[in-house]
């Protein structure tokens, strides 16, 4: 990290790249589309689209994943929807008595699959929530909302989350 | 507190609320079933999410996005270290195997620009403390 200016894309690399993964896994629920993320996320900062505000490091570098993401779904939005799972050995979870299991005994993967389909506003919204762990004002700065809405949207993503790990 | 809290329970587990918000949500969730069970779901939504593991890139993943970025760099450096007036530099960077390497990062850059658009919570009975993971670096 140089300390000014903004950060180069192999400090991001090195520094932060596993945590850059991470989000963009969380948010687009594949590998193919993750690795595209981070690509377009390390674009935009070198182009110098994005300007670093010295602060959280990956605050900022969530910020540019979710806006590059939601970017790409309202492109993808004007063509026709894709909507089988995009990993064809993925088995899906049995609908199981999962109505007194307890926390502990979901699966990553089941989560996973659960947040994937997610509204991705919500999904969005519950990432920066509980995967970033930023706070709710910094949350909406980054998608451009009202603190209400970001508390609305992490509260019906949990919603529909328990929901989804119940059935 | 007129009404069910609805959204503010996550609010409240979140610690997004200040003093008086989260006393009023804790005297409706003593008298409310319903609210104590929904606190309940979503605070083990937030568990599971949060409890979600760091996820690792494929290997080499961004090396193979800077390798030649890298190895750029690296015959730059290897040439001012020598000493070496500019004109050994453009022999030293000249030569076989250590020749510059256009990143391709700057020919996404510009395939890019072309289409780019403009562009201490008593809680805890209900939730276990859950933090988002760590991310070792």
């Amino acid at each position: 990290m140089t300390g000014e200016g903004s950060p180069t894309w192999e400090e991001i690399a090195r520094e932060h790249g596993r945590f850059l993964y991470t989000v963009a896994y969380r948010l687009t629920g594949n590998r193919d589309d993750a690795e595209d993320l981070v690509q377009e996320v390390l674009l935009r900062v070198r182009r110098g689209l994005e300007t670093y505000q010295p602060g959280s490091m990956e605050g900022w570098l969530s910020r540019i994943a979710t806006n590059a993401f939601l970017d790409d779904v309202r492109r993808r939005r004007r063509r026709p929807v894709e909507l089988l799972p995009d990993d064809p050995d993925r088995v899906l979870p049995a609908a199981a008595s999962a109505e007194d299991a307890l926390a502990t005994d979901v699966l990553p993967d089941d989560v996973q699959e659960a947040l994937r389909r997610l509204p991705e506003d919500f999904r969005a919204a519950v990432v920066l929530c509980d995967v970033v762990g930023l706070p709710y004002h910094e949350i909406g700065e980054a998608l451009g909302v009202p603190v209400g809405t970001v508390r609305s949207r992490i509260h019906r993503g949990r919603a529909l989350l328990r929901e989804a790990l119940r059935a | 507190m007129n009404g069910h809290p609805g959204d503010i329970l996550s609010a409240l587990l979140d610690g997004e609320l200040d003093a008086v918000e989260a006393a009023r949500v804790h005297e409706h969730l003593e008298a409310c079933a319903d609210c104590r069970a929904e606190l309940e779901a979503v605070g083990a939504a937030r568990t599971w999410v949060r409890g979600l593991p760091p996820v690792e890139p494929p290997f080499g993943f961004y090396e193979r996005m800077l390798g030649p970025v890298r190895r750029w760099a690296r015959a730059g450096v290897a040439a001012l270290a020598a000493g070496a007036a500019a004109s050994v530099a453009v022999v030293a960077l000249s030569t076989p195997g250590e020749r510059p390497v256009a990143p391709p990062v700057g020919r996404l850059v510009d395939a890019h620009s072309a289409s780019a658009s403009t562009s201490g919570d008593p809680l805890s009975e209900f939730t276990p403390a859950a933090t988002p993971a760590s991310f070792d670096r």
